[in-house]
């Protein structure tokens, strides 16, 4: 652990002066309050646009028409969330907003309704036009300084195929995002555009900007040696019914060393499964344990792949590793947007370590929220931390983005 | 065939499940990398794809860092050279600062030893022209010739200061080869006739591209060195055709010159040993000033010497590709009549009070009435003009300088003949009198350019 802030042991730069990115977040539980409190923190003469989280306690027709009221022209996006990060740490039942200068960043965010209709076609037609926005306001090329934003329906069970496609559009410009949350009711989730909420939907948010940036993504797993082969699933819905050929939620409670009924989220989080491709494991989560012995996952599974029990590591001491190594390669951070599966905050909670990961994550500027999936080069995976580090104005400011995974 | 007890039951069991799982895998393996576009394959097909990236990625990072290290190290070669070639630069400056300082030097030493000799030139002239008894004109001749000497030897100063100053600049075109040396024969077959020397000459009728003034110092030289080292005997002055050009040679039936002395005679203020004794003038600045001109000129000089018998000293200078200009005037020494002058009404403006009184001597010796002045002040109230006004370029710190002086004068009295005396070789002032149709004579001044000078002034009103 570092003793000092990154900002009191970092040089003292006269560009500290002007602030890339302003941000606000309210406890207040009516939305007209909390919208007033965020454009409080906002609002000022360069105001270029606006992402935030939301906890879906919120009424949300309310809230998006209050945003739509009090920004009316800048672009506002969203999702809601199942817990956010907040410039104070973990926050939960709040909304927590950032506001880009348009001095340092372009933002042009677009809507996909249809996920289902999503093809290669539509993806192309999209990123052309929010690069064509981009490459209208920006000072420096959009296509080697831009990444882009997706914000899906973290229910909707369409983000692989959705996120394949907008990767293939996208080329070199890099992606992350999260899958939107419903604090843990596994309802309703939703992503918010231009005024209204949407569920089935995504939202794609090109950002382009001079400061210097990096795309990440990191988990805390290793693997175990057992082995559990898919013998029964059901693609669509992301149901597991076997694993080697006995039903699933009993093999899991098998190798967790439980009684199936009292199998829970803080078990999930504590024994996840991952598939192996290359060298690498790919958390494959497990949202809900059915009545019939099934297992649901929150993202893709098939029949005949095979889930690699893992076990956690110190899950602080690898984010900080990650972002001790990005401040070195950025400078200190002036915004880190992350994407934070919701099953590694219950891992923490359980840990009894929320308020050290909260200071943490305040230390390094963190904001974003707690998600039901990670998206990461337009792969979709899960308990991972997905983000973008955006470090601060250099003096030969067009020296450009580095990019990387 | 029912399964007999619980263990085959299990048995059974377990080997339907083993079956499920090949099943499962199979199915498994033989659908991968098929384009279905199941949400599993997209999502395996999106790790691929990024694995790929990251490799890739790795690779430029990889290349980036090796370029990165060239890079510094080119930055660093570069940062040296620099700094090698700032103190190239600094050391550059320094000695030119000095080679200037020192062409400086000597510029201002010879102006100022040029001023009292002029004036001694002039009154020793001018004593020549009174009737005074014989004896006495015979060191009046003495006088006359050692201060000649005296002036030459500066002139030689003069000149290599300028020739290492840079300040003289080649003049190379065509002429023919027996224009120079038929000139320089018949000057020094009657100088080494005074010393009892014979000097044989060789015509060449070559056409040779050079410098034909500074060539003809070079030749000089030589011939000076031949008759002033040879008590007995004669010289030669004749040319050889090689492949590379006309090799002008001087040869003598002197001492010689020995082996380890071959180079040093060629530096400032060395000469070599067994001089005549008799014949010592000179400071050995001739072959300083012969291994200047040649350098400059690029033609390669030659010394044969068998101690005992003689030297042979050679210059090979290139053919020329284009015919000769024409011919080159030979100076003649002979003193003009005095008649023109008589009578005539020179100003003179002078800061120096022995020029102006030497002037007056020599020019009231050639029948002129004199007005000399310090400066243009003086003249102001004169309402006649005079026949010819010599100004010196260099008054006092108040006055206007001589080109002025003199312009402000022929605005008074138009066609007014001018004739600009200064110890300055600046061309851009000698450019400058020139245009103004001024005639312009260089510090010494002698008696027969002067005559000549103003003989050409008058002839022109």
């Amino acid at each position: 652990m570092l003793d000092a802030s990154p900002n009191d042991i970092a040089p003292l730069s006269p560009y500290r002066e002007v602030k890339p990115v302003r941000t606000a977040w309210s406890l207040h539980r009516d939305p007209q309050l909390a919208v007033r409190e965020l454009a409080d923190g906002l609002q000022h003469a360069h105001l270029g646009a606006v992402l935030f989280f939301c906890s879906t306690e919120y009424p949300l027709d309310a809230l998006g028409h209050a945003l739509d009221e009090t920004f009316p022209h800048v672009p506002v996006s969203g999702c809601t969330t199942a817990g956010e990060i907040t410039p104070t740490g973990y926050g939960r039942g709040c909304v927590v907003a950032i506001g880009f200068d348009r001095r340092f960043f372009t933002v042009a965010p677009t809507l996909i309704a249809d996920l289902e209709s999503f093809d290669l076609l539509r993806a192309q037609c999209l990123v052309d036009k929010l690069l064509g926005e981009c490459r209208r306001q920006s000072t420096v090329s959009a296509s080697d300084h831009s990444f882009a934003l997706t914000l899906l329906d973290g229910l909707s069970s369409s983000e692989e195929q959705v996120l394949a496609t907008l990767d293939a559009a996208l080329g070199n410009i890099p992606s992350f995002g999260g899958s939107a949350g419903d604090d843990n009711r596994l309802a309703h989730t939703y992503v918010y555009h231009r005024g209204h909420f949407h569920s089935q939907a995504a939202v794609v948010v090109m950002i382009t900007t001079p400061l210097p940036f990096e795309v990440f993504s990191t988990h805390h797993l290793r693997p175990c040696a057992e082995k559990l082969v898919v013998t029964a699933a059901d693609r669509h819905q992301r149901t597991v019914h076997e694993l080697n050929a006995a039903p699933a939620a009993g093999e899991y409670a098998r190798l967790v060393g439980r009684e199936v009924a009292r199998l829970s989220e803080a078990d999930f989080a504590q024994h996840p499964l991952a598939v192996r491709i290359g060298e690498r494991f790919y958390a494959r989560s497990i949202q809900r344990i059915h009545a019939d012995g099934s297992l649901t996952f929150y993202c893709a599974v098939e029949n005949g792949i095979v889930l690699t029990a893992m076990r956690p590591t110190p899950i602080l001491a690898d984010l900080e590793q990650v972002l001790t190594e990005l401040e070195s390669r950025l400078g200190p951070p002036t915004l880190i947007i992350g994407c934070d599966c919701f099953l590694r905050r219950l891992a923490i909670e359980a840990l009894g370590e929320a308020q050290s990961a909260s200071e943490l994550l305040r230390r390094w500027r963190a904001i974003g929220f707690n998600t039901y999936g990670e998206q990461h080069h337009g792969m979709h995976i899960n308990q991972t931390f997905t983000g973008v580090a955006i470090g601060h104005p250099r003096p030969d400011a067009t020296d450009g983005a580095s990019h990387g995974a | 065939m029912a399964p007999a007890t619980a263990r085959e039951q299990a048995l059974v069991d377990e080997n339907r499940r083993l079956r499920k799982v090949c099943a499962a895998l199979i199915e498994r393996v033989e659908s991968s990398g098929a384009a279905e576009g199941a949400p599993y394959a997209a999502f395996e097909h999106a790790v691929l794809l990024a694995e790929q990236v990251r490799e890739r990625t790795e690779t430029l990072h990889h290349t980036l860092d090796e370029l990165g290290q060239v890079n510094a190290q080119l930055r660093e070669e570069i940062h040296n050279r620099a700094s090698a070639e700032q103190r190239l630069i600094e050391a550059k400056q320094e000695a030119e600062a000095a080679n200037s300082s020192k062409t400086r030097f000597l510029a201002a030493v010879s102006h100022d030893l040029l001023q009292p000799l002029n004036a001694a030139r002039l009154f020793a002239s001018a004593l020549g022209e009174h009737r005074v008894p014989e004896d006495a004109r015979h060191l009046v001749e003495h006088l006359g010739r050692s201060l000649k000497d005296v002036e030459t030897l500066l002139g030689t100063l003069v000149d290599i200061s300028r020739l290492d100053a840079g300040v003289l600049k080649a003049d190379v075109a065509p002429f023919e080869a027996a224009d120079l040396l038929d000139m320089l024969a018949h000057e020094y077959q009657q100088i080494a006739a005074s010393q009892g020397l014979a000097l044989h000459y060789v015509r060449s009728g070559a056409v040779i591209d050079s410098d034909l003034q500074l060539l003809a110092r070079v030749v000089r030289n030589f011939l000076t060195n031949a008759i002033r080292y040879t008590a007995r005997g004669h010289v030669l002055l004749g040319c050889r055709r090689r492949a590379g050009g006309l090799e002008i040679c001087v040869g003598d039936t002197g001492p010689g010159i020995p082996e380890d002395q071959r180079k040093a005679i060629f530096l400032e203020f060395r000469r070599a040993e067994n001089r005549r004794v008799d014949q010592d003038r000179g400071l050995g600045l001739g072959l300083a000033i012969v291994d200047r001109i040649t350098s400059m000129l690029d033609h390669p000089v030659g010394l044969a010497s068998r101690p005992g018998r003689g030297s042979l000293f050679s210059v090979l200078v290139p053919y020329a590709h284009r015919p000769a200009g024409k011919r080159v005037q030979a100076v003649t020494e002979a003193m003009p009549d005095d008649e023109p002058l008589s009578g005539r009404t020179i100003w003179v403006i002078d800061d120096d009070l022995a020029i102006r009184e030497g002037m007056q001597a020599l020019l009231g010796s050639w029948g002129c009435r004199v007005m000399a002045a310090r400066g243009p002040g003086v003249l102001e109230g004169e309402t006649a003009s005079p026949d010819v006004l010599i100004v010196d370029y260099h008054l006092d710190d108040g006055d206007p300088d001589g080109l002025e002086t003199a312009s402000r004068l022929h605005e008074r009295w138009p066609g007014l003949p001018v004739l600009v005396i200064t110890a300055n070789h600046d061309a851009a002032l000698k450019h400058r009198a020139r245009m103004r149709g001024f005639g312009w004579l260089l510090k010494p001044v002698k008696p027969l350019r002067l005559k000549m000078q103003l003989l050409s002034l008058l002839e022109r009103t």
